[in-house]
């Protein structure tokens, strides 16, 4: 059932498009990494000034409010990007634990931000106990670096 | 010039270092992840400062702040970025030298640092002037714009070094073979 999407994406309009010239999926590939770059730099703007490593002298407030926008910009980046080049390699994905992993940390990550992280900042962050600040954070990074990194490593593996 | 390139690749290539990276999958796996991780520490900050420049983040804080602050982190992520650059240099040299992407790469990269460079001293001689304004002078913002297309540039240059498109010895356009600084089998 599953398998046969995969085929069927692959087989779409937008798989034969990404397959169809080698530059294509190269360039889409690299639309992907500045998404990275944005999404992985506006995360570490905010976690690293929950962790009280950088931006101390800014409200930790204003610095999640504004860098969030950002992330925003940088997760719809990988989404637009990263689907076609799922269509390009569908089936490979379908048989790359990597790829399964980076799913399963995507889905967890997105849902951690939107429905846990963000309402929770929202409010004044002197009215939460820095251990849940400093908590959100750790979990953050770490679930964004497990899909950053096992993205990379779908493309080792095939 | 090229020649001579190509004889230190070629003496770089046969050192056991060389070959080990090269010949070790996790070793050489991990680096390349590591420099693509570390994108969203030195292009992350980067890309920060540069839309404070624009006016279109963190537009409530001081210019001069969010540069000063995030440049120490930044500037850990470029050494990173550096120190892993080269050891993938390293473990390919041959191919990496007659790259044309890697020679491309290389431009932006010095041309993204004059840019850098040039931009830091009339940030710090000025800032106090539009320090608190949301949006920089025009001197400021074509600056930062100028900085993410260059580092656009060398993203792109950058993933594209792995594709074999170009290599020496391929079917190519003379320009191209002159531009990768292919060497002549004598």
């Amino acid at each position: 059932m599953l398998l046969s999407f995969f085929e069927w994406l692959e087989a779409s309009p937008l798989g034969v498009f990404m397959k169809d010239l080698p530059a294509t999926f190269a360039i889409v590939e690299a639309v992907h990494l500045m998404g990275l770059a944005l999404l992985g730099g506006t995360v570490l703007a905010q976690d690293l000034r929950l962790l009280n490593v950088i931006l101390k002298d800014v409200p930790s407030n204003v610095v999640t409010e504004q860098a969030h926008r950002w992330f925003k910009v940088g997760l719809w980046t990988l989404l637009l990007t990263g689907v076609p080049m799922l269509a390009g390699v569908a089936t490979k994905c379908y048989h790359n634990p990597f790829y399964w992993t980076k799913m399963i940390a995507l889905a967890i990550g997105i849902l951690f931000v939107f429905t846990l992280k963000q309402p929770l900042l929202r409010s004044d962050h002197a009215s939460l106990k820095p251990a849940t600040l400093k908590l959100m954070a750790v979990a953050s990074m770490s679930v964004w670096f497990l899909v950053a990194a096992s993205g990379r490593w779908i493309g080792f593996s095939g | 010039m090229n020649s001579a390139l190509l004889q230190f690749a070629e003496w770089l290539a046969a050192s056991s270092f060389s070959v080990g990276l090269h010949e070790s999958f996790y070793l050489y796996n991990w680096i390349e992840t590591t420099h693509v991780m570390t994108l969203m520490l030195s292009l992350g900050m980067l890309a920060v400062i540069d839309l404070r420049m624009l006016g279109v983040a963190f537009a409530n804080v001081p210019a001069s702040k969010i540069a000063e602050r995030l440049d120490k982190p930044m500037l850990i992520g470029f050494t990173i970025m550096f120190i892993t650059g080269v050891l993938l240099f390293t473990a390919i040299p041959v191919r990496t030298t007659q790259s044309i992407w890697f020679r491309l790469k290389m431009l932006l990269l010095i041309a993204a640092a004059i840019n850098a460079w040039l931009f830091r001293g009339y940030m710090l001689a000025a800032k106090n002037s539009w320090d608190l304004e949301a949006v920089a002078p025009r001197r400021a913002r074509v600056a930062a714009g100028l900085s993410l297309a260059l580092w656009a540039g060398v993203i792109v240059t950058g993933r594209f070094i792995a594709y074999d498109w170009f290599d020496c010895g391929g079917d190519n356009p003379a320009f191209i073979d002159w531009a990768a600084g292919c060497v002549v089998a004598e």
